[in-house]
């Protein structure tokens, strides 16, 4: 039996949001806000009351009385990650869900900000007993463009608010009992901010799609990548303005492959990447395929 | 194996149903005063069920919903497609009498096996089940001279056991069947002992398993992946929303779906049905053709055991006159009809053609006047304010997300067998693995699915299941809910909607389950 692994490079249209979106050969698809150095998306947590995650340049101060709620999953094979899960203090009247879904690597052909809540009005417009209760509005929550729909059913009442991070769809899901705990809930988000917290922000790389191609590839190592099971394994990566790799993130993977990734990739070198000219750092994603050939 | 010879074929079936309706009924009595009543009533609505006293004292403490118990009456479940033709009626039939047989050594049983017969551990509610109420495994096991594990009880579920781990550490996941052969009169000088569960135990190194019910499964094995991975993208939007995602475990030969087991470990029917033999019950046959016992004294028969016959078997199949016995499994599983819902209508003929056929379905519980079903339970179960509860719950059931991965329709491909061939049926699941999290972690990677990951459980059925769950740990429904949530779980949220319902509102979830 023959292993052979397959490169394939992320197709998903331009999405620009923010109006900081720029070309250069590759898609370019948002200027991010500020970043360490290295983190990943799943790297948040709560503390002193406040969820905060670098990566999304990300800080919510919890609703008074509230805690963290029981973890997630890990990240998924598409590029979704469960953040943050919060409840109140005692009785649960009342949930919310902070999640992401890497744009890369979602299942919506055109995916954007705009489509992927129409796609959910309509998803939750097709559930019996559902009720769309305000349709999607765009609106500014502290300084972020967002859009919002609400939706309720079965006497829980439900927000759904989302806004685009470094090509990810970050998503705020409110959940109430009670219609007025929800609005104070959304009331809440206004309290969002920055992680920095005073430090010295570190600006974050802009998110490129589709750089991962031949043209734009110096060195490429094979990762040694055993017992091959048609395995989709997304990674995003952060090049370096001189073409090195700067940061491998092997989403989803089994120990040992996300160990033989991590080792070929940063090995792997590009053309130094250039935005208006300029030799810049930058962010984009990439889905191995692993595959067997039986005969 | 000989065809003629059903001498011992099992009547557990039967036994089962007379010592499970005592059990019931005296836990029904005490289920009513153990409620509260506010509970009562809404309980009071659900189905043709019989509730445990074990549920109702969870709820009287918690002030929630009763899981009404085993839905009683007909099994709906056991027969033969819909729309097969005589001949292919003929098949089924055979194949679900072989499926029945009990084997002893001469027909290749062991020399390791957790039980003697495919319908001892698929039995609840008809023959094609899942683990009865009163637990084959001790009588077998006993007949053997075999200690009986800890955790393997008269009134608890069939179960195979796994070990997690070597003692080297390294990754086990196996099967490490539960009795040998050693001491029965037809196993000669064979000499082995049982694994040391006790040990293992411990060591905290088994896991369970239990019988998946296998009606149903011919629609199940006709869907394509377009369908299957269709359906799973189709609700992405409202699953972003409630913190669940899904994968395929997929055939490590030619990278398709695959769908059947615990894990969605299997690619086919036949496969299954190979394997589950060997395992399960020692059985060398033509898809696993290997001994897992090696010691020299215990090969007592030439490999594979069960072979193709080359001379016409005497049945009432032509068709299965020269079928081995992992076929005709395969084949009864893959004609077997899909349990029905309470109160469902008959199914109409399937169509050959293009235009879909709808099996019997959920949405068909009707009520039914008082005196015209001959047990009172059955009549109650039917009441329309049973209906008005069933119908509730199947709308909060997806209000909620449940249905986000417990889907309730698909739709087959064009078969060969036209009773497969573009039927909409209901399972309940959209054949996914998912993250279950620590809670019902068991360690033990099958295929792609790792050790928090299992296929959502087709609910289709689930009204007249006694345990739930992969390893068995409840019999209250209820609870198999709450046990969907823990650290890594995908159902969290999910959960926490259930949770944040009104009691009614829970009660008519539990009520239209123990309806399917």
């Amino acid at each position: 039996m023959r292993s052979t692994l397959i490169l394939s490079v992320c197709c998903v249209a331009c999405i620009v949001a923010g109006g900081v979106g720029v070309r250069y050969g590759a898609e370019v698809l948002s200027l991010g806000a500020v970043m360490p150095a290295v983190a990943d998306p799943q790297d948040g947590s709560v503390a002193d009351g406040v969820y905060r995650n670098t990566y999304f340049d990300l800080s919510y101060p919890l609703p008074a009385g509230w805690t963290e709620g029981v973890a997630g999953p890990d990240p998924s094979a598409t590029g979704y990650y469960v953040l943050q899960s919060l409840v109140p203090k005692g009785e649960l009247s009342a949930t919310i869900l902070i999640a992401a879904e890497d744009m890369f690597f979602a299942s919506e052909q055109s995916p954007s900000l705009a489509v992927m809540t129409d796609t959910f009005r309509h998803a939750i417009s097709q559930v019996d007993g559902m009720s769309i209760d305000a349709e999607p509005t765009a609106l500014e929550v502290a300084g972020r463009a967002m859009q919002r729909i609400d939706f309720s059913g079965a006497g829980l009442h439900r927000s759904l608010l989302a806004t685009e991070i470094r090509c990810h769809l970050v998503t705020f899901t409110l959940t109430a009992r009670e219609p007025e705990t929800l609005a104070s809930l959304r009331l809440s988000l206004n309290r969002l901010a920055t992680a920095a917290q005073g430090r010295a922000a570190v600006s974050a790389p802009p998110c490129v799609r589709d750089y991962v191609v031949a043209d734009n590839l110096v060195e490429r190592i094979e990762p040694d990548v055993a017992g091959a099971t048609f395995e989709s394994i997304p990674v995003r990566l952060v090049v370096g303005a001189d073409g090195a790799i700067k940061h491998v993130h092997v989403i989803r993977a089994s120990p040992s492959r996300r160990k033989a990734l991590e080792t070929a990739l940063r090995q792997w070198r590009f053309k130094p990447p250039r935005i208006d000219g300029r030799p810049t750092d930058i962010e984009t994603g990439l889905l191995f395929k692993s595959a067997v050939a039986a005969r | 194996m000989a065809r003629d010879d059903f001498a011992r074929a099992y009547s557990l079936t039967t036994l089962s149903t007379i010592l499970l309706s005592a059990t019931l009924l005296s836990s029904a009595t005490l289920a009513q005063t153990a409620a509260p009543s506010a509970t009562q009533s809404a309980a009071a609505a659900a189905p043709a069920t019989t509730g445990t006293a074990a549920n109702a004292a969870t709820a009287s403490r918690s002030r929630g919903p009763v899981d009404p118990g085993l839905r009683t009456g007909d099994p709906g479940a056991g027969d033969g497609l819909t729309g097969l033709t005589d001949t292919e009626k003929q098949y089924f039939e055979v194949a679900k009498d072989v499926f029945q047989e009990v084997d002893g050594v001469a027909e290749g049983l062991g020399p390791r096996f957790n039980l003697d017969a495919c319908a001892g551990c698929h039995s609840q509610p008809a023959v094609g089940g899942t683990s009865p109420a009163i637990n084959p495994q001790v009588r077998v096991g006993k007949d053997a001279n075999n200690v009986i594990p800890s955790f393997i009880t008269e009134d608890g579920p069939v179960r195979e056991a796994r070990f997690v781990r070597n003692r080297d550490g390294s990754p086990d996941g196996g099967v490490h069947a539960l009795f040998v052969i050693t001491g029965r009169a037809d196993a000669g000088t064979c000499k082995i002992t049982q694994p040391n569960f006790a040990a293992e135990l411990a060591r905290n190194n088994v896991i369970f398993r239990i019988p998946t019910p296998v009606f149903g499964l011919g629609l199940v094995e006709n869907v394509s992946d377009g369908t299957l991975e269709a359906t799973l993208a189709a609700n992405a939007g409202q699953k972003r929303a409630l913190g669940i995602s899904g994968r395929f475990n997929r055939s490590g030969n030619d990278g398709t779906i695959t769908k059947f087991g615990w894990k969605a470990q299997n690619k086919s029917l036949l496969i299954f049905s190979g394997e589950a033999y060997n395992v399960e019950m020692g059985i060398t046959n033509e898809m696993f053709m290997n001994e897992r016992e090696n010691d020299p004294s215990c090969q007592l028969n030439a490999i594979p055991e069960d072979t193709t016959p080359m001379e016409a078997e005497d049945t009432a199949s032509p068709a299965a006159n020269y079928q081995n016995d992992i076929t005709l499994f395969a084949a009864f599983m893959r004609l077997s009809a899909a349990p029905k819902p309470a109160g469902a209508t008959p199914a109409p003929a399937a169509q050959a053609a293009a235009s879909s056929t709808v099996v019997a379905s959920a949405d068909s519980v009707l009520p039914v006047a008082a005196g015209t079903n001959s047990t009172s339970t059955a009549a109650a179960a039917a009441s329309p304010s049973a209906t008005a509860t069933v119908d509730r719950g199947r709308q909060v059931f997806g209000n909620v997300g449940c249905a986000a991965c417990h889907v309730r329709s698909l739709t087959t491909a064009k078969s060969s067998t036209a009773a497969l061939s573009n039927i909409t049926f209901e399972p309940f699941s959209d054949f996914a693995l998912h993250d279950m999290g620590q809670g019902l972690a068991d360690g033990v990677s099958q295929g792609g699915a790792n050790g928090r990951e299992f296929r959502t459980a087709p609910l289709w059925g689930v009204g007249q299941r006694i345990f739930f769950l992969h390893d068995g740990r409840t019999k209250d429904l209820n609870e198999a809910i709450q046990q969907h949530a823990s650290r890594g779980s995908e159902a969290n949220t999910v959960v926490g909607n259930f949770n944040m319902l009104s009691v009614d509102d829970r009660q008519a979830i539990l009520n239209f389950l123990r309806s399917l």
